[in-house]
């Protein structure tokens, strides 16, 4: 039987996480009207594609790398027993394109990209600078944060792809040393088995987590009360909140795409 | 939209009222500033000083009163409909806020780009012709974060500047500078009033300010404008609650919050 402290806890707890919900659907939805029509800051939209699309490339290939790897060697037991290299390649690959690699990245991404983010927009919002932009007649939405919505939505996509790309070779690489296996064993098991639509899955889920973590770290970055403690209270929440999302939507989206 | 204020006042504030749950700051306030003048917002620590002059570019709204600009009411204008009016209210806040991510040059450069039409090379041009206003030229390739405060403020001055305000909000602009600093701001705000004609409000408890620069002051005491006058006025008040806050005597009859 429930206490009534644990019935407040999970109320307080259910109206917290509504609150927050509301919070990011009214800022996607100010995101998508100053996108209609375009209004955009060019000099700080590539800025921010920069230091999160191609700051963020050498950390997310080496992980890519050792989990194409770990994708092999786990499998490799089950197919030595088998006798079934032939299936290494196409195992691997559409493993890491549907869910491994976009999955993985994406949460490397939120822990680099998105915390640093939430970071860096709850403390110009404590010290005023938010404000300061206001007072300038500069709408800190489109300023501000459209930008790092589409800068974190192409630079995750842009990653995964690449990603995907360096933990296949990543695997070829421990198959070959560790398995004894033939590149061309794994190439052909890969194209003959994989296609497009595999490819395309693991995109969908890229731009789509993108956008989950640049919308709750933007999200819990301007919203931010409460000096220092607060920023680290908002850099927590929002690193959750986008695990917690990028499961979800990861869940969702495996159901729903083909 | 329109209103009754008097031609020669610029802006007007009628008995505005502002509290933050419990706490009443703004307890009807009223007081006019003209054009072209430095206008002082004085009174102690927590009376709400900043509070009146965020009011003025909607970074607070008031819970009750009328605000009115150059002869437009513009307390209850929507969030959208203040980006114009703050094109023409310019504010250096307290910490200049200037954005670290941005040399000094690319932060004044920033209103110039977006509201002037200006190109890159052109506004960073032109923001260079500004620092050289506020004797900062030598810094603007440098990040805020290397800067002393002064120099911050001297900077966060020139990016208003950039907007061509015709008013500009200090927030306790020479609060935290030794002595030589502070003049050179205090100078710097009289020759904005003097040589282009922006009318300036200061929100400080800075005396020698107050008394170097002032052509106007109120003086905020219990959420009101307790008393208002030139500078000569407060001088020679009689009022036992301004000699206290003159003199910085601890004993006295003004109660501070707090205290």
């Amino acid at each position: 039987m429930l206490g009534d402290v644990t019935i407040s806890a999970i109320g307080r707890g259910t109206l917290f996480a509504w609150r927050e919900l509301g919070g990011i659907t009214i800022l996607a939805g100010q995101v998508l009207r100053a996108l209609l029509p375009p209004r955009l800051d060019g000099p700080e939209l590539f800025r921010n594609l920069y230091r999160m699309g191609n700051r963020s490339l050498p950390i997310i290939a080496l992980t890519a790398f050792f989990v194409g790897g770990i994708m092999v060697i786990q499998a490799g037991v089950l197919v030595k027993q088998l006798n079934a290299a032939g299936l290494v390649g196409w195992g691997a690959g559409y493993a890491i394109f549907r869910e491994v690699g976009p999955m993985l990245i994406a949460l490397m991404f939120s822990g680099r990209v998105g915390s640093n983010n939430t970071a860096e927009l709850a403390t110009m919002t404590v010290t005023e600078q938010l404000d300061g932009l206001r007072a300038l007649a500069i709408d800190p939405i489109p300023y501000l944060v459209v930008p790092r919505v589409i800068a974190m939505t192409v630079s995750l996509l842009c990653l995964v792809v690449l990603g995907n790309l360096i933990a296949l070779y990543g695997g070829a690489f421990f198959a070959m040393f560790l398995l004894d296996l033939e590149f061309s064993t794994l190439y052909y098991s890969l194209v003959d088995n994989i296609g497009w639509l595999d490819f395309v899955h693991g995109a969908i889920k890229a731009a789509v987590f993108g956008s989950a973590i640049a919308m709750t770290s933007c999200y819990f970055g301007i919203s931010v009360r409460g000096g220092a403690v607060g920023v680290g209270k908002a850099v927590n929440a929002a690193v959750v909140a986008a695990a917690i999302s990028i499961v979800t939507l990861d869940f969702l989206l495996t159901a729903v795409l083909p | 939209m329109t209103s009754s204020a008097t031609p020669s006042s610029l802006i007007e504030f009628r008995d505005v009222h502002k509290a933050f749950g419990a706490k009443r700051i703004l307890q009807g306030l009223t007081m006019e500033v003209g054009r072209q003048e430095v206008f002082f917002i004085i009174g102690t620590s927590g009376v709400g000083k900043s509070v009146t002059i965020k009011h003025l570019i909607g970074l607070l709204r008031v819970d009750q009163g009328e605000i009115h600009f150059d002869g437009e009411r513009i307390d209850n204008l929507s969030e959208k409909h203040f980006y114009p009016v703050r094109k023409r209210i310019g504010m250096v806040f307290q910490h200049a806020t200037l954005f670290d991510s941005m040399s000094l040059r690319e932060n004044v450069a920033l209103p110039l780009r977006k509201h002037q039409g200006l190109g890159t090379k052109e506004a960073l041009a032109k923001s260079d012709e500004l620092l050289e206003r506020v004797h900062m030229g030598n810094f603007a390739h440098s990040s805020p974060a290397t800067l002393s405060d002064g120099m911050k403020k001297r900077a966060a001055i020139a990016r208003t500047l950039a907007m061509e305000p015709q008013v500009v909000l200090f927030d306790e602009p020479t609060t935290g500078l030794d002595p030589v600093n502070a003049r050179r701001i205090d100078r710097l705000i009289r020759e904005l009033s003097d040589d282009l004609g922006v009318t300036s409000i200061v929100v400080s408890h800075d005396l020698p300010s107050i008394f170097g620069i002032a052509d106007r002051i109120t003086f905020i005491y219990q959420g009101k404008a307790y008393k208002s006058g030139t500078r000569q006025d407060f001088e020679q008040s009689g009022d036992p609650i301004v000699r206290q806050f003159i003199s910085g005597n601890s004993h006295g009859p003004m109660e501070t919050p707090g205290f």
